[in-house]
């Protein structure tokens, strides 16, 4: 998940293209976008569009299933791809974690806080679930997004939906704290059953880091070829 | 016990030690092509790598990154090992936690929850690693006073 998660992340830090301003029109995700305003009305919060590659929709917290009712149901996207959700909280440890320690080893001067930014379709809250379905048939898919309270972040279960989706509601309960409504087994997965915190939040911390410094920036090993410290134990 | 009887009891067993196979991540896919390989054959070192389970082995092979949540699991398979018994810690990640040391699930070292006799490091080891790891597996059984072991107090792990 850390992996999809990640890619996700960067692919959306690009800063959201006018819709009207992308130069080939998308006939086809515009018309799929159209059909799920038409749907939805008020509760398409945000979109955007990468022609010929792509939809992203954003809805309101309260449309969350009958989103992916209206997508599965009108829009033929049958196949639940994946969800998962995005901490977008800028790390307080630094980009690299590393930071704490180039503080101490180096006298560095401390990271100014980022501001929080969000990705194609926009947000407003930390923490947004997202989900991928897909129609196998016509081989379009749509990127549904969805923010969750920052004080108690609750969502609806797809799991009627998609039974595919329980496992990964399960994945996200347990690595992000986002409460699944309605979901039938929403117990650890992956984690031990007695485990506090959710590990994949930006500001969980990594309490081995704390103990011992990162090795990468204290045993810098010389390069081979390196001239002065080349005697020792390479020879 | 007398000592010619001890170094005849022992070298039996050094030469007849069935194998159970922990495999748990990419260490276990080496572990298995060192044992079952005709290249590397660990049959003509007496290592038989095929009990039925965990209650008629000798000494168990703990490969790859050992997760909190396998800990109790790896713990209980010990338990139901005879004496005696040993443990090979095979690869970086079994050994001490390896790559993922600051892992927020990942058990410091498989030595934090069953003791270990020989540490075969490496990341994947080489076959050859694991062969010495059982030859020095071997020194050890060779060399060891089963009377003492026998009077002593069992190995207990919680």
């Amino acid at each position: 998940m850390s992996s999809a998660e990640g890619t996700e992340a960067a692919a959306d830090a690009a800063p959201p293209a006018d819709e009207e301003e992308a130069a080939p029109r998308d006939d086809l995700r515009e018309g799929l976008l159209e059909s799920i305003r038409a749907e939805l009305g008020d509760a398409v919060v945000g979109s955007h569009i990468r022609p010929g590659d792509d939809l992203w929709v954003r809805v309101t917290n309260e449309s969350w299933r009958t989103a992916g009712t209206v997508v599965r149901d009108k829009l033929g996207c049958t196949y639940f791809d994946f969800l998962s959700v995005i901490d977008w909280l800028p790390s307080p440890f630094g980009r690299d974690m590393d930071s704490q320690e180039d503080l101490t080893v180096n006298p560095v001067e401390a990271k100014a806080a980022v501001p929080m930014t969000w990705g194609y379709a926009g947000g407003e809250t930390r923490l947004q679930v997202f989900a991928r379905i897909y129609n196998i048939e016509l081989g379009h898919g749509v990127t549904l997004k969805v923010d969750v309270a920052d004080d108690d972040p609750t969502i609806d279960t797809w799991v009627p939906l998609f039974a595919g989706a329980n496992w990964h509601e399960r994945e996200a309960w347990e690595m992000f704290g986002v409460t699944f409504t309605g979901h039938p087994h929403l117990i650890n997965m992956y984690l031990p059953g007695d485990f506090e915190g959710n590990p994949m939040r930006k500001d969980f911390p990594l309490l081995a880091r704390r103990v011992k410094p990162w090795p990468g920036i204290v045993d810098v090993e010389p390069m081979p070829g390196g001239g002065a410290d080349e005697e020792g134990e390479g020879e | 016990m007398p000592a010619p009887l001890t170094k005849l009891l022992n070298t039996s067993r050094k030469y007849s030690m069935w194998v159970y196979q922990w495999g748990l991540a990419c260490c276990a896919i080496e572990m298995g092509a060192a044992f079952a390989s005709p290249r590397y054959d660990v049959m003509r070192l007496g290592v038989i790598p095929f009990p039925s389970s965990p209650r008629q082995a000798d000494f168990v092979v703990i490969s790859g990154t050992v997760t909190d949540k396998m800990a109790p699991a790896i713990v209980r398979l010990y338990q139901q090992m005879p004496d005696p018994k040993y443990v090979i810690s095979m690869g970086s990640c079994a050994n001490c936690g390896g790559p993922y040391w600051d892992s927020y699930s990942v058990t410091k070292g498989v030595d934090q929850l069953i003791p270990v006799d020989v540490y075969v490091p490496g990341c994947p080891p080489r076959p050859e690693a694991l062969l010495e790891g059982i030859l020095l597996l071997q020194e050890k059984i060779q060399n060891e006073d089963m009377g003492a072991r026998w009077r002593g107090d069992p190995i207990v792990v919680s």
